[in-house]
């Protein structure tokens, strides 16, 4: 049987296009002196480190935990590094959960960043694809992602009209967001009429490329009350994979999404989603994703996402408010993504979420993920 | 019972990928003072408040505590050697700057490796000209007559360097293996794709492989797939990016070869590119057109083009 775990400290920086007043190390520690403060604690106080980056490539430090090591305080304690593409934030924050649930540890740190205007984005990614076999084609994820939208259009009614309300729902819900940096309004025409990078994705449905640090703590049942008498406890968490060039893979739904959500609702006791949970963060690499999302997710079935977005039900003010925190819009530091999906569910729940805090969230579900679409995962927390 | 694929090792070389990156690193408060007074011939360190402790060259973070409270200092251009070794790039030492509690890594310069002893005196010697970095100092050479130098306040310090370009080349060698080495050979010497039997035998599995990624079972044997097939998703790339193959616009498609369970990724061709998302579409049958070249990769194949007479739906538009 394992332990409960809760979050009981969330920090993350003011995300930026471009930091130029701090280095990876300088982001990192942004964060954890955030996250701690919130908790109450010292980093004495903290048993064992998880540290969480995007792929090496994207930031030309190999084995950054090295070099990050003193600004996060890791010195003679427990540090392991954990990658996974898009997904690592919440990857690295599965990692610090198995700790305490394991009975290893009472109190883990987990700090996920990535500096992305250091790199070349798009081409780091391409470096993702076989080298033999398709690596010449690589657009980044970014052909690959519109690709499949384009199929998804045809068999799921993804449109490009319907992907624009996403894109004009999370700018809106960014401009509440102190720690997001884009921060506009914009409308369903000026998404349709942006520049298409990857037709059908455009301009506006593409996150930022952000510079941005994020840290939680985790705590057993046991130290939570010394940091706070309402952690986010942690009620599911799961991260599934699929093979990346399997037969027969179908790329129009997320099966490992699917599958993680049902693992995770069921430990979490969850049968009716879009009635149960009071928010949802879901991390969108595009637009088109929150679409898809929605359906893996159970919030509607398959097929019905673009009237579930044109409903208003998702809206910061509808019955199911998905990204009150602006998700990718507002800031994308793709490392340090999964995690403030994870924080910004957490501070829901928390009570903590200020200005686009949904009034009395009890239980939130966070949604994260890398590579081909092929590696998934979800949280479940409650008050 | 499966026959065993007819696969035998092909004597390809390695394929050769370089990844060129174009970085550009921010060095951070400490570490960029450092880079632009080194420019000044003052060599820059950090002195943690909380600690006392001191760190040559400069950082942000007490390496022992993890303090911020970091001021920076001027540190002398004296120092003890505290190991050395020899390297094809010269003799790498670790120094212990006067004053400092860590030591760093430097080269040492104008001596042998006979003549160094732990505990020896060194002393800076200066680079002709500044390139804001450690290198602005081009090694140590021994001092012995060095005097004990003193960690002093810094006044007034540079603003930080906010950025310096780091380009990075890597360069890579693939090893092909067998079943790759089969498939681009193929492809290479008789422009044929082939690929291998899933152990369900139910369809073809491309590039061929070992194991079957479902069963994880042998897969079986080889099979020589037409190149024609249907278009399983596509886009239209108009994004201008780095190490891009081709000027944009071009379709980027995920191909499903007939016969075959998995994609291929390639670019379609030989349409009039401004109604491409009305003549492209998922289930748009197409063939590939072979290259004159004969290179042994995916680029022997110069692009897919639709086949009208196939794409009924379509067949007045092409």
């Amino acid at each position: 049987m394992s332990r409960h775990v809760g979050i009981v400290g969330i920090g993350q920086t003011h995300h930026a296009r471009r930091r130029t007043d701090v280095s990876q190390a300088g982001l990192v520690r942004e964060a954890v002196d955030r996250a701690l403060a919130d908790a109450k604690l010292t980093i004495d106080d903290i048993d064992s480190i998880v540290i969480a980056t995007g792929p090496v490539l994207f930031a030309a430090v190999n084995m950054p935990e090295k070099w990050v090591v003193d600004a996060c305080g890791g010195r003679l304690k427990p540090v392991v590094r954990v990658t996974s593409g898009g997904g690592t934030g919440l990857a690295g924050a599965l990692a610090g959960y198995y700790q305490i649930a394991g009975g290893q540890h009472e109190r883990v740190l987990v700090v996920a960043y990535d500096k992305l205007s250091e790199g070349n984005l798009q081409y780091s990614i391409s470096t993702l694809y076989d080298p033999f076999w398709g690596r010449e084609f690589a657009v980044g994820i970014m052909g690959f992602s519109a690709a499949y939208w384009r199929a998804r259009m045809d068999v799921l009614g993804h449109t490009e009209e319907a992907a624009a309300m996403v894109s004009v729902k999370n700018h809106k819900n960014a401009l509440k967001n102190p720690y997001a940096h884009v921060k506009k309004v914009i409308t369903v025409d000026d998404v349709m009429k942006s520049r298409p990078l990857a037709w059908p994705i455009k301009l506006l449905d593409v996150p930022p490329i952000s510079d941005g640090a994020a840290a939680i703590v985790l705590s057993s049942e046991k130290m939570a009350a010394k940091s706070t008498d309402r952690p986010a406890w942690i009620r599911g968490m799961g991260y599934f994979c699929e093979a990346d060039n399997a037969a027969s893979r179908s790329m129009l739904v997320s099966e490992p999404l699917a599958l993680a959500a049902r693992r995770v609702y069921r430990a979490a006791g969850i049968t009716d989603p879009r009635r149960q949970f009071d928010v949802v963060e879901v991390q969108e690499p595009y637009t088109c994703f929150e679409l898809s999302y929605y359906e893996s997710l159970g919030l509607c079935a398959p097929g019905e996402a673009a009237e579930l977005i044109a409903s208003g039900a998702t809206e910061i003010d509808g019955d199911i408010p998905v990204n009150p925190s602006g998700g990718c819009m507002g800031a994308n530091p793709i490392g340090a993504t999964g995690l403030i999906r994870l924080i910004e569910a957490a501070a829901q729940v928390m009570g903590k979420a200020g200005d686009h805090q949904i009034p009395n969230a009890k239980l939130a579900l966070a949604q994260s993920g890398g590579g081909w679409a092929n590696l998934r995962g979800v949280a479940v927390l409650s008050a | 019972m499966l026959q065993a694929p007819d696969t035998y090792p092909i004597d390809r070389p390695p394929l050769k990928s370089t990844i060129s990156m174009a970085y550009t690193l921010t060095p951070g408060r400490a570490a960029g003072t450092f880079m632009v007074e080194t420019g000044k011939r003052r060599f820059v360190g950090s002195r943690c408040v909380s600690s006392g402790l001191v760190c040559v060259p400069a950082q942000d973070f007490c390496p022992r505590t993890g303090g911020a409270d970091i001021e920076l200092v001027v540190a002398p251009e004296a120092g003890t050697l505290t190991g050395f070794t020899q390297t094809a790039a010269g003799i790498l030492a670790t120094i212990r700057i006067d004053g400092a509690d860590f030591d760093f890594v430097h080269k040492i310069v104008d001596s042998s490796l006979v003549d160094l002893k732990i505990g020896a005196r060194v002393q800076a010697v200066w680079a002709d000209a500044s390139t804001q970095s450690i290198l602005d100092i081009s090694g140590f050479q021994l001092a012995p007559n060095a005097p004990i130098g003193k960690i002093a306040p810094l006044s007034d310090p540079a603003d930080p360097l906010p950025m310096k370009p780091y380009p990075l080349d890597l360069h890579y060698e693939h090893a092909f293996g067998p079943f790759y080495g089969r498939l681009f050979d193929e492809i290479g010497s008789r422009h044929r794709i082939m690929g291998v039997r899933s152990t369900s035998g139910e369809g073809v599995l491309i590039p061929p492989r070992e194991f079957d990624d479902i069963s994880f079972t042998r897969t079986g044997t080889w099979v020589t797939l037409p190149d024609t097939g249907t278009v399983s998703a596509m886009s239209v790339i108009h994004l201008e990016f780095r190490g891009q193959k081709e000027p944009p616009p071009y379709i980027y498609a995920e191909i499903q070869l007939d016969g075959a369970v998995t994609r291929l990724i390639h670019s379609i061709k030989g349409i009039d590119m401004s109604r491409a998302s009305e003549l492209v579409k998922p289930g748009t049958r197409v063939r590939a057109v072979w290259s004159t070249s004969r290179t042994g990769s995916l680029s022997d194949i110069s692009h897919f083009e639709p086949i009208p007479e196939l794409n009924s739906a379509n067949a007045t538009d092409m």
